[in-house]
């Protein structure tokens, strides 16, 4: 490598035309040299700025900055500091600047002058604090949000409770007097009257199950979970004796894998396997034995399993229907229930961060896969 | 000792609930009258003889209260609490027999001090049958606290 000139000279040189403004500053602070890039930072030329002080140049929030870098630096064992401060340019703007000062030393140690750069921050610190103001406007926002939705909630329980109330109360009264009706005009209404009158009973009944069917759901979306290890296959069980004791007569093969476990909520739990072992029982109505296998593998931290059984299935053609609220893929005659039990299902896998899946062929019974993730709180 | 008043105060404002509580008593064969009325306000007045009750005599209680929850003027919560603020009620027992069941009203009540909370049936067998239990465990069944 071969030099070209001595090394000041490279040195003023390199200053001239640096896209950074630097400046050899005196250790008592006055501008010794500058190059045109400080210059058009400050907005000054260069024989305003040379052999005046860095102070006049301050912001003057900002002196004691000044102070402390002219005063401590060449005292201290550290030759170089990097300090932001605010200069003020000709224009009266003032300028956010991040100035790297290194200290020269003679040959024996003596501090003789800095060698300063300055970098206008500005832009970068406007966007900062537009990106502050916007994250505080973010959080206003999503703060009021919460309120909104918690009063929605509010809403929602009162709407719940209403709806508990008040649409039961006629449904009992329909109930209630249709019977006295039938008690009272017993033998004396023919076949027709009494049939329409036993259908005004039923229609209340399957109101009243539909209305307990939303209830449960909404219930569902907004339980706290309680997470705890929960045996599954218990669970299965005791659905499944619970379906035996309503229908002692049924001719059955069930069988359940025994120790699936999941850290899950113990009542939704519960809940979703009853909806989904009475789907697998009702849709067996019409076979001479019920049969259904629940069965599940652990994978990591889920679960997974199927419940099986030998009904009449479903065409997987609606399979999307099933888990939409009111959709029915079978008559009332079939089997069907209140159009809401897989849905109360589905909404229990979700809130266990699973899902629920089916398949099926018609008259070739259904299978239906549950994944559960473990609850986190109790890990 | 059990209490010799044979009257069931029932807190009730829906007259077709009036009338199925009052069959299911009835078909449950209880021997026990019910009176019935419609609103919280008159609750109280009739347990603290007041108002149009006034000269009644307060110390005859009646050996149940089934009330409602939704009530016009003052609520449910409102007549469970004035009912077990007073000396001559605290240990009146208190069936909360409402339609509702939802968990908040379940809670809430109990810790106003009701005895028992149960959820009216739709089905008007069912509803005859839950009203014959409650007969069977607090007219019969259960032994209250002497009276204050």
């Amino acid at each position: 490598m071969t030099t070209t000139a001595p090394l000041d000279v490279r040195f003023r040189l390199a200053m001239a035309s640096a896209g950074i403004g630097m400046a050899i500053v005196s250790t008592d602070g006055y501008w010794i040299e500058v190059n045109p890039a400080l210059c058009k930072l400050l907005g000054y030329q260069a024989g305003e700025l040379v052999g005046r002080q860095l102070h006049e140049f301050s912001h003057s929030d900002d002196l004691p900055l000044t102070e402390r870098v002219l005063d401590r630096l060449p005292g201290s064992g550290e030759d170089v500091v990097e300090v932001e401060k605010r200069y003020v340019r000709a224009d009266g703007q003032v300028i956010e600047v991040v100035v790297n000062s290194a200290l020269m030393r003679d040959d024996s140690g003596h501090a003789e002058y800095f060698i300063s750069q300055f970098r206008d921050v500005t832009a970068q610190r406007q966007a900062e604090e537009a990106f502050q103001g916007l994250n505080a406007l973010l959080e206003q926002r999503e703060h009021s949000h919460t309120l909104e939705l918690e009063v929605a909630n509010q809403r929602l329980e009162s709407f719940v409770q209403g709806v508990s109330h008040d649409l039961r109360a006629p449904l009992r009264a329909i109930d209630g007097f249709a019977t006295q009706l039938a008690r009272r005009t017993a033998g004396q209404l023919d076949a027709t009257a009494q049939d329409q009158l036993q259908r005004i009973r039923a229609a209340s009944t399957r109101m009243g199950s539909l209305i307990d069917g939303l209830l449960e759901l909404a219930r569902i979306n907004r339980a706290v979970l309680r997470p705890a290890l929960i045996d599954v296959s218990l669970l299965a069980e005791w659905s499944l004796a619970e379906l035996q004791d309503a229908d002692p007569q049924r001719s059955v093969d069930v069988q359940v894998e025994p120790g699936l476990e999941v850290i899950g909520d113990e009542r939704l739990l519960k809940i979703m396997l009853g909806q989904l072992l009475t789907n697998a029982w009702r849709f067996s109505a019409t076979r001479p034995q019920i049969w259904i296998r629940v069965e599940g593998e652990r994978n990591g931290d889920r679960l997974h399993m199927s419940i099986r059984d030998h009904g009449i299935g479903f065409d997987m053609a609606y399979a999307e229907k099933l888990f939409s609220p009111f959709q029915r893929l079978h008559g009332c005659d079939e089997g069907a229930g209140n159009g809401i039990g897989l849905t109360i299902a589905q909404q229990v896998a979700m809130r266990h961060g699973g899902k629920l899946s089916a398949n099926a062929e018609p008259d070739h019974g259904a299978c239906f896969h549950v994944e559960l993730l473990d609850l986190e709180d109790q890990k | 000792m059990v209490n010799q008043n044979k009257e069931i105060l029932l807190v009730e404002d829906n007259p077709d609930d009036v009338e199925l509580t009052r069959i299911a008593f009835a078909e449950a064969g209880s021997g026990y009258v019910i009176r019935v009325v419609s609103d919280g306000a008159q609750a109280l007045d009739y347990l603290f003889a007041r108002g149009q009750h006034a000269g009644r005599d307060v110390n005859d209680v009646p050996a149940l209260v089934l009330l409602d929850l939704n009530l016009p003027k003052l609520n449910g919560r409102e007549v469970l609490q004035a009912i077990r603020d007073n000396p001559t009620t605290r240990s009146l027992p208190v069936v909360v027999l409402t339609t509702s069941a939802e968990p908040m009203d379940v809670g809430s009540v109990y810790d106003l001090g009701a005895n028992s909370y149960i959820q009216k049936p739709v089905e008007f067998e069912r509803f005859v049958d839950v009203v014959r239990q409650i007969g069977l465990y607090w007219l019969v069944l259960n032994q209250p606290p002497n009276p204050a």
